[in-house]
């Protein structure tokens, strides 16, 4: 699929999982699961997770150990319960930058090929400093998603 | 104010970082950058293979200087162009730490995932796996 707003696909993760696309959905969208799974500090690390689960809406993790914190958020884009998720997403490994982020969920019996694909969306020096390139790149960044950058 | 500072060089190098993606987005760029990666070149002898006028190959090739990934170097009348690996190994580093991310985070989801299940489902062998994930 192809979006015109991001700087092409980054990171692109399949993976068959053992398990039914609706609670694998519910997973990535009810607080009390998140938590128990989107930290990336095990340990120690009590992990908060909040979600106003409808397009527009906000989410956020917040991981802290000791005296240091973590904040992880974006909002919500596309929910499309127990096929596809789309949010943005930024925290401190996206340098704090907002990023998109697309989970899609497809039945296979009782297991479910998920596909994660995580891009960057153009912070505003592209839009400054590309405009006239940018219009070419977007023509092709279906060729760009197929050879998965 | 160093945190100011640190936040404005944070958001530039992101936006560096964009750039380069922006630019490799595209198939002849990549193309150029494989033809650059073999050696310095002319711009003539890059725009050579492509099925487009110079003109057209000149604006990829400008796309790609302003993004950092290549470097023009006048030597008389000839343009030589070149890579410039460090704004590569910028977004390749971006890419690696975000699959390396991702790739750990769906292996805590199946983690979870064994562990909710493991009464309803799953042998005994998955149960003796999963106990040191137990719910806190």
């Amino acid at each position: 699929m192809v979006r015109d707003d991001t700087t092409g696909p980054i990171v692109q993760i399949r993976r068959r999982v053992k398990a039914r696309a609706e609670q694998i959905f519910d997973l990535w969208t009810q607080p009390d699961l998140m938590a128990r799974w989107m930290s990336p500090y095990p340990g120690a690390v009590d992990c908060k997770a909040s979600c106003d689960l409808r397009p527009g809406g906000a989410f956020s993790l917040v991981m802290s150990s000791g005296e240091s914190s973590r904040v992880v958020s974006g909002s919500y884009v596309e929910i499309d319960r127990p096929r596809k998720l789309v949010f943005t997403w930024m925290g401190p490994l996206t340098n704090n930058v907002n990023t998109l982020v697309t989970v899609e969920l497809n039945p296979r019996g009782d297991e479910t090929d998920l596909v994660l694909t995580h891009e960057r969306l153009p912070t505003q020096a592209i839009h400054e400093g590309h405009t006239r390139g940018w219009a070419h790149i977007l023509d092709h960044l279906a060729a760009a998603i197929s050879n998965d950058v | 104010m160093t945190e100011i500072r640190a936040r404005k060089e944070s958001a530039s190098r992101a936006a560096r970082i964009d750039a380069v993606f922006a630019a490799l987005a595209d198939p002849t760029r990549r193309a150029i950058i494989e033809r650059l990666s073999r050696g310095e070149a002319r711009v003539t002898e890059v725009a050579e293979p492509f099925h487009m006028s110079l003109n057209a190959v000149s604006k990829h090739i400008r796309v790609l200087e302003a993004s950092g990934v290549i470097e023009r170097q006048r030597k008389g009348r000839d343009h030589i162009l070149s890579i410039n690996t460090s704004s590569l190994d910028e977004a390749d580093g971006w890419i690696e730490r975000m699959r390396c991310y991702w790739e750990e985070r769906l292996d805590a989801m199946e983690r979870l995932l064994r562990e909710l299940n493991k009464d309803r489902k799953l042998g005994p062998k998955d149960r003796k796996k999963d106990r040191k994930h137990g719910s806190r």
